[in-house]
């Protein structure tokens, strides 16, 4: 089985993120880039069911960025992943979130895939959007916050789906798409082993051409523009209180909450 | 984009609060971009919920009582949800910002090219164009977005952003025809409850949460459902409780589970990590309890008591329940 997990670079958490003031765009350079974190545990799925399978399954990474941010892809492949691929391309600079799932789509079929696993989240962007309008570009049944893949194989996927109450257990066809949560376990570490092994591997490029890409891409495609950013409205600071004991601790959030109309 | 279309989502039996939130705001938006406000509600039970959806400020009600609805993953609400749209189109979707609704949104999205916006908080029309204000990058910069070379314009839209204005309209009433010719991909075998109530937690008025300083899943139980009961809302957590498994992953409040925007938000024995808190900050009055005074929930919560979470919620529960008690 082909499983093609995809993931986004983003800025590492730590870093501090700045808007460009003239494309109001989140800028990019200068930044330590890092695996987008859900996207770690997309992989961490992928390789769990790879081992589970034991038989000539891959994992490929894939992803839609620069070209400048392929070595925070060895990561992936440092985690065990068997190779990756990077559609890049200036062309696509700009792209929003529906235009982007398409221009992904058009490149994971010219890859070719039987199951590919996203992180249900970015961690910049926070849209969510993407996993489902990848689907829909490629014509494929998607399913959504998988905790636990129970079955993949022979055309076939069954597996636990959160829900607001609990879970279901959802069965579909093969090829599909599949994201994850955080519930299917803590990211693997990458071994000396691994780390040493992901220079070798591949990585290779696709431009916009490659993947027969035939719509505006970029800003010229993408459906959605900022026309404005602004500071959120800053709280005012806590009022801090010690409590010297239960009561006197409780009755301080008590009177707090009757002055405000809350009880 | 003259029209608007919200998405319903319900239970079968209930219709989901946000909808109601969704109803009014469509319909002001369509009057300002001189349109007309729509719903769509498919599944089982629809076409109840659709008369129900008659006392709201809606224009027109499109239902299906098909029962494939709740039998498949989302394709059948993206058919008939497609086919909606296609026929008023171009317009505005909105969708809740749930779960589900963010499932819906992005397929939705894709199938009709549209311009996507998540997570809104604030809706305008300008020269005839719909702007989406949202909170982006974990909170830290507030963003207004709006639609280009597109016919239609996805919005997931947070609960609690907007107030319902319910008043009966006796909007026209119109049954769907099942879309044709597709297959459905994903089927639901069976749904599993692990906790109850809950479907609540982001338009409840009130979220009590507990973290990683609970300690255990019977203080959830004993300590923190009659805070939030004597209140009236309803029992969140962080993920350091979730993950502890003290509570299902469906209670989580922050970036990787639900965001919650109530008019209180009482954080008990969470430290406020950057994750939590995209989920919770934007909450009308945020109150704290923590045993450490520089914990990072001080920089968002309105009061922070410094103190034994142990003591302070049961003696804070009694409160609360005894002015009730006056009060009836
Ligand atoms: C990619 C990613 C996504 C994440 N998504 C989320 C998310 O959606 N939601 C989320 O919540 N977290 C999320 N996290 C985790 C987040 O970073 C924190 O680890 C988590 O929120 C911590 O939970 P906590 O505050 O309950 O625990 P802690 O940080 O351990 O805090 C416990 C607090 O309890 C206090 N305490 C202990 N005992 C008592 C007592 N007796 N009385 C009073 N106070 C007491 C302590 O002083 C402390 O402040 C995410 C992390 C990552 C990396």
């Amino acid at each position: 089985m082909k499983i093609v997990v995809t993931v986004k670079l983003v800025p590492d958490a730590g870093a501090v993120k700045r808007i460009d003031p003239a494309t109001k765009r989140l800028m990019r350079t200068g930044v330590e880039t890092a695996l987008n974190p859900f996207d770690e545990y997309a992989i961490e799925a992928a390789l769990q069911l790879k081992e589970r399978l034991a038989d000539d399954s891959t994992v490929t990474i894939f992803t839609m960025a620069p070209e400048s941010s392929k070595e925070t892809l060895r990561k992936a492949l440092a985690m065990g992943a068997d190779d990756a691929v990077m559609l890049s391309d200036p062309a696509l600079e700009g792209s929003d979130a529906v235009v982007t799932s398409y221009a992904m789509a058009q490149a994971l079929k010219k890859i070719g895939f039987d199951l590919i696993l996203s992180g249900a989240l970015s961690d910049d962007g926070n849209t969510g959007g993407v996993p489902g309008a990848l689907a829909e570009y490629l014509g494929v049944p998607g399913l959504t916050n998988v905790r636990k893949i129970e079955e993949a194989g022979g055309g076939r996927i069954k597996a636990q789906r959160e829900t607001d109450t609990g879970y279901q257990v959802v069965t579909g066809p093969l090829p599909a798409l599949v994201t994850v949560t955080m519930a299917v376990g803590e990211p693997r570490y990458a071994s000396l082993k691994g780390i040493m092994g992901a220079k070798k591997k591949t990585i290779d490029t696709l431009s916009v051409s490659d993947a027969a890409i035939d719509r505006p891409v970029g800003s010229d495609g993408a459906k959605t523009e900022v026309v404005a950013i602004a500071a959120p409205k800053a709280r005012e600071k806590a009022r801090v209180v010690e409590a010297a004991d239960g009561e006197s601790g409780a009755q301080a959030i008590f009177d707090f909450l009757r002055e405000r109309k809350l009880v | 984009m003259r029209d608007v279309v919200v998405f319903v989502e319900h239970s079968g039996a209930q219709t989901r609060k946000v909808t109601f939130e969704l109803a009014a705001e469509a319909q002001r938006l369509a009057d300002a971009l001189g349109g007309k406000a729509h719903a769509v509600v498919v599944g089982g039970g629809s076409a109840e919920l659709a008369k129900q959806l008659q006392n709201h400020p809606l224009d027109k009600i499109h239902y299906s009582d098909d029962a494939d609805v709740d039998k498949f993953l989302l394709d059948p609400q993206v058919d008939y949800l497609e086919a909606v749209a296609k026929a008023v189109g171009p317009c505005v979707i909105l969708v809740p910002n749930t779960m589900l609704g963010r499932d819906i949104a992005g397929r939705i999205a894709g199938r009709l090219n549209a311009g996507l916006t998540s997570d809104v908080t604030e809706l305008r029309v300008e020269g005839g164009q719909v702007q989406c204000v949202a909170p982006k990058l974990q909170g830290s910069t507030i963003t207004t977005c709006a639609f280009k070379n597109a016919d239609y314009g996805v919005i997931t839209v947070r609960p609690n952003a907007f107030a319902a204005a319910p008043h009966a309209t006796g909007a026209e009433l119109i049954a769907l025809e099942k879309p044709s010719g597709k297959a459905y991909g994903m089927a639901i075998e069976s749904d599993v409850e692990e906790a109850s109530g809950e479907i609540g937690l982001e338009e409840a008025a009130v979220v009590v949460s507990g973290g990683r300083g609970m300690g255990g899943p019977q203080p959830f139980e004993t300590l923190l459902k009659p805070l939030a009961d004597a209140l009236g809302g309803a029992v969140g957590a962080s993920r350091a409780a979730a993950d502890a498994g003290w509570v299902p992953y469906s209670l989580q409040i922050g970036q990787t589970g639900k965001i919650v925007s109530p008019q209180l938000y009482i954080a008990v024995g969470i430290s406020g990590a950057i994750q939590h808190k995209v989920g919770m900050q934007t909450a009308a009055t945020i109150v704290a309890i923590n045993r450490d005074g520089t914990v990072p929930i001080g920089e968002t919560a309105d009061l922070l008591v410094v103190g034994d979470l142990f003591q302070i919620v049961p003696a804070l529960t009694l409160l609360v329940q005894k002015a009730k008690a006056a009060h009836a």
